[in-house]
């Protein structure tokens, strides 16, 4: 059985308009296969991700690092965002005054699911920073999209928390590439995983062949034992 | 090892520095223009007058004035809605504001006209009526609104937007990722806006409009003060209690219920429009194709450049003046400074200074100093530098201070005012435009700055001599924005984001 | 756009109100509670007239000639020059009547008593050189226009060059009170307005007093529209002009504030005219 390849770079340079962030990238995702992004701040984790999104296009679901919410609006209408291409304006513009009924029962069924029961009228202004990371989640959820691509979407949750969480995406989504800093889930929730250290992909190999140790080389300051990889 | 020198008196190029700089340059500059203008102090006795203006203050006479419930409540009803009409042209002005140099052009000519002499212009055609009421206020207000949402909205966060899912056409973006996230700051600014209509309403009536200040303008005239008095304090209380009445909930009523009080309307008569647009408005020899007629009428204009140099010198003097005085004024009404009474008082006396209409404030110190330029640059100088002490005051109540305690003369010269001086300034260049635009209308007082013939013109009806001189005090007023733009220190610019909401508040 | 909404607003209120006949009036005076004054004017004009009448407020001079000219008001108590002023404007409007103290009005030219100018004589004295002085509100005949005119005949210079500050006070009253408080040395009122303030002891006479009486000239008067016969029926005007002509009540003539009404006609103002034209104030 063949396996669809997604995407594929080929030597190729990811950055911004004047500076290189990665050099000679080579690497592909396949579908099906549920992607561990590694790495020091810094690297270009989210430039890999731009990229992906850029060449999925309509295919991917985006959970962005800084959540991109709008606070002053209802948890309702931030996750009702995941899916406002697929409305006319006229639509949109009268959900914002009254929502609709369709939405209303999916989004609330969405939150329970999450946690967020009961918070769906409230502005997101207005919820802790965990909170807001899973209405983040419940956007991109919301989006049901073949693949998910999101960047630390569980950075500030408790492990327990995040593990659940990882679990819900990965039911969803059998195809995604989650940028991470808890070296334990990639391992743990990922087929693969991909390292990058110095603008490079010093890394791309199936998560059960590796180790704790093996992920510690991509991060500079591993050597001292007790350092922690990343702060949150 | 070279000792590192101590710098010499106000050099180094630390930002408050060549702000200080800048600021002492103006201050210099208007020192250097003083002897031309005319300051001379001529009055022998005022005080009998100004008993009589201070007792009819202090024992106002409510019941004086006729039908004061509709005055305040056409008052009220103009501001509403020149405001709301304004906002309706200027929001989608301002969507297309980055877009247009035309429409940009138009907007800083709109606003560089004073509603006042708006409403002499929309007086000629519709009248006394609510019409031009609106009207004037709606006009500049528009143009001012394009202007000012437009920066609010070019400083949206982008991020929502790129978190938005491929393929979200415009208007829905617009109004899920990037209106609501700047909202608070749209609806924070239409709200200031509004408390500067009740100002300019008020103002309305010294033309005849039939707002407060059409019997405030009568009484004070007449020396009728107890009136004056009570229709003065009327108008603060107006003011001081808007944030009670002027609730979202409420204003909606409100503006539909003054609906009922604002007619009758006038009968738009299109010859009439169309008369005063394409003759009345325009030089006869002009109309002719009468070149040397043309040059003749403009041979008419009296004195134009004298005026133009008395309005930029009136308007330099008021500004230098205003940063001395909110310089020295904004500590009253600071919680750094002073005790609880004595804040609550500094605050009543800037709110009182912010609120006076400077044409009274003028007339009061012509009576007390006698004709002349002073009492117009004293009374600038006091409106506009309270109002700007009232923005750093609030600025300044903002900073915690640190933790030993400093004698007030320290905490004024080390801890606050280098971490407020760039604001003020900023507040300063922003005013400026709006100083010499009230320079315009001191004219009134007979100060012959180029409002005083504006004013002249419109009294004999010649519309196209008026005409003509309103161009040119919007050709100077955009002129004087775009040198204050410049010479505003560009670090000030950059970080005009974090002090736009007062900016926008110093153009009222 | 505008005009677009302020016609929806028009379409939305009512008040159509078609043939009411509309007057204004300038009080050189006192302004205090106008409406209820001029109520009684509009009251007794309606029983004289039998059609609706209304009062329209109109505080300044040229606000009132505009309304006069743009047909919101067809009949207004216009001072010399602004009669004047609108009648040009209207083809085919005409005075009707003044009062009876128009016909031989007067300006006053009053002094503060530090300035040291001589009191009283036939001519203004000499020494009024070089000494500030104010004029009333721009257009005002007998605060403006008159003194003005008699400046010039006297001393052959526009009175810039005669004065050394000259300045607009904008209303006769406040003209004394600048006088008095020496903000200006001198100044030119309306003498009704002298004279009542003198009687209510509103000024105090040792501190400012009246150098010269000008010669008199006519001034206020009744102005009406041409277009109101057609509108209000054949002798409408003549009908108004009687009803004037007829106005004995002391409580509706303090209004004005005159005697009675006499008969006037625009040739009565060619002289203000003449001297409108002379000082660049009519063109």
């Amino acid at each position: 059985m063949s396996v669809e390849e997604l995407v594929r770079f080929d030597g190729e340079a990811l950055g911004h308009a004047r500076h290189t962030v990665l050099a000679d990238l080579t690497l592909e995702l396949r579908a099906g296969e549920r992607v561990a992004l590694l790495g020091p701040s810094g690297v270009g984790k989210s430039t890999l991700l731009a990229a992906l999104r850029r060449r999925l296009g309509q295919r991917a679901a985006w959970c962005p690092q800084e959540h991109g919410l709008v606070p002053p609006l209802s948890v309702y209408h931030n996750i009702y965002m995941g899916r406002l291409e697929r409305h006319s304006a006229l639509a949109n513009l009268v959900n914002l005054l009254r929502p609709r009924r369709d939405a209303w029962r999916d989004i609330q069924a969405l939150c329970r699911e999450l946690g967020l029961e009961g918070l769906l009228k409230r502005p997101v202004a207005q919820l802790s920073g965990g909170q807001r990371q899973r209405v983040a989640i419940a956007r991109t959820l919301y989006q049901a999209r073949e693949v998910f691509l999101g960047d630390e979407p569980v950075a500030s949750i408790d492990p327990h928390q995040a593990r659940r969480l990882l679990n819900m995406i990965q039911r969803q989504h059998a195809t995604c590439v989650i940028a991470l800093h808890q070296r334990e889930l990639a391992l743990t929730h990922f087929d693969r995983v991909w390292g990058l250290r110095d603008g490079q992909l010093i890394l791309d190999a199936p998560a059960r062949e590796l180790t704790l140790e093996d992920l510690d080389t991509l991060y500079p300051d591993a050597h001292s034992p007790d350092a922690s990889p990343e702060p949150a | 090892m070279s000792a590192e020198r101590a710098p010499g008196l106000l050099a180094g190029d630390s930002l408050n520095l060549r702000l200080a700089r800048r600021s002492l340059g103006l201050i210099a500059l208007c020192l250097v223009l003083l002897p031309f203008a005319d300051l001379a102090i001529t009055t022998h006795d005022p005080w009998a007058e100004l008993g009589r203006m201070i007792s009819g203050l202090l024992r106002p006479d409510i019941l004086a004035t006729q039908s004061l419930p509709h005055a305040i409540a056409l008052t009220i009803g103009f501001a509403l809605w020149g405001t709301l009409l304004g906002v309706v042209l200027g929001f989608p002005l301002a969507l297309l504001f980055p877009r247009s140099r035309l429409l940009r052009g138009s907007c800083a000519f709109v606003r560089a006209i004073h509603e006042l002499f708006w409403a002499l212009l929309l007086l000629q055609v519709f009248g006394l009526s609510a019409v031009t009421a609106i009207a004037a206020l709606t006009i500049p207000y528009a143009g001012i609104f394009a202007k000012v949402y437009a920066e609010i909205l070019e400083l949206t966060p982008r991020a929502p937007v790129d978190a938005l899912p491929e393929g979200v056409g415009r208007f829905s973006r617009f109004v899920y990722a990037e209106l609501p996230m700047v909202w608070a700051r749209l609806s924070s600014y239409t709200r200031y806006r509004f408390e500067c209509a009740m100002r300019s309403s008020v103002l309305l009536g010294f033309v005849g409009l039939p707002t407060l200040g059409f019997h405030l303008e009568s009484a004070f005239r007449e020396g009728r003060y107890a009136e004056a008095g009570a229709l003065l304090w009327v108008f603060y209380l107006m003011i001081a209690s808007l944030h009670l009445w002027g609730h979202r909930r409420l204003l909606p009523w409100v503006a539909l219920g003054s609906l009922f009080l604002l007619g009758p309307w006038p009968d738009i008569d299109g010859a009439l429009l169309w008369r005063f647009m394409s003759v009345d408005l325009w030089p006869k020899p002009l109309l002719d194709g009468d070149l040397a007629g043309l040059w003749q009428w403009f041979g008419e204009i009296p004195d134009l450049l004298p005026a133009i140099g008395n309005t930029l010198l009136l308007g330099l003097m008021g500004t230098a003046g205003s940063l001395v005085v909110a310089l020295l004024l904004w500590p009253l009404a600071c919680r750094h400074f002073g005790n609880r009474p004595t804040r609550m008082a500094g605050k009543g006396v800037l709110i009182l200074m912010r609120s006076t209409p400077e044409l009274m404030l003028a007339f009061i110190f012509l009576l007390m100093l006698g004709p002349s330029m002073l009492p117009a640059w004293l009374a600038l100088s006091l409106h506009n530098g309270a109002l700007i002490a009232f923005l750093v005051a609030r600025h300044a109540d903002a900073i915690v201070p640190g933790s030993h305690a400093l004698p007030a003369s320290a905490r004024y010269t080390y801890e606050l005012l280098p971490r407020l001086y760039g604001g003020l300034l900023a507040l300063l260049f922003y005013r400026a435009e709006t100083i010499i635009r009230e320079t315009a209308l001191l004219g009134m007082l007979g100060i012959a700055t180029l409002g005083f013939h504006i004013d002249s013109s419109f009294a004999y009806l010649m519309f196209d001599q008026a005409f003509f001189l309103l161009l040119v005090t919007a050709g100077l007023n955009i002129a004087v924005d775009a040198l204050a733009r410049r010479y505003r220190p560009r670090e000030i610019a950059d970080t005009i984001g974090e002090h736009d909401r007062s900016t926008g508040e110093a153009t009222c | 756009m505008r005009w677009l909404v302020a016609c929806l607003l028009i379409l939305v209120s009512t008040a159509a109100t078609a043939e009411t006949f509309r007057f204004t009036a300038i009080p050189d005076e006192d302004q205090s509670r106008l409406e209820e004054r001029f109520d009684k004017v509009a009251n007794y004009l309606e029983d004289q007239l039998g059609v609706a009448v209304e009062y329209v407020p109109v505080k300044s001079y040229s606000a009132a000639v505009s309304a006069f000219r743009n047909g919101q008001v067809q009949l207004a108590w216009f001072g010399g020059l602004t009669g004047v002023q609108a009648r040009r404007l209207v083809p085919n409007s005409r005075a009707l009547a003044q009062g009876q103290e128009d016909a031989e009005f007067r300006t006053y030219f009053i002094a503060n008593h530090d300035s040291d100018v001589d009191t009283q004589g036939d001519d203004l004295p000499k020494n009024v050189q070089g000494k500030s002085f104010t004029f009333g509100a721009k257009t005002s005949t007998s605060g403006r226009l008159m003194p003005e005119y008699f400046i010039r005949e006297q001393f052959g210079a526009p009175p810039k060059s005669l004065f050394s500050r000259v300045g607009f006070s904008g209303d006769h009253s406040r003209t004394i009170a600048l006088v008095e408080s020496g903000a200006y040395d001198l100044g030119a009122v309306n003498f009704k307005v002298w004279d009542a303030a003198v009687a209510d002891g509103r000024v105090d006479t040792d501190k400012v007093d009246v150098i010269w009486k000008t010669p008199t000239y006519p001034d206020y008067q009744w102005t009406i529209r041409g277009d109101v016969d057609d509108r209000y029926g054949d002798g409408f005007t003549g009908k108004v002009r009687k009803a004037l002509l007829d106005m004995h009540d002391p409580e509706l003539l303090e209004s004005f504030p005159r005697q009675g009404f006499i008969p006037a006609d625009n040739d009565d103002y060619q002289p203000i005219e003449d001297v409108g034209e002379k000082l660049g104030l009519l063109r």
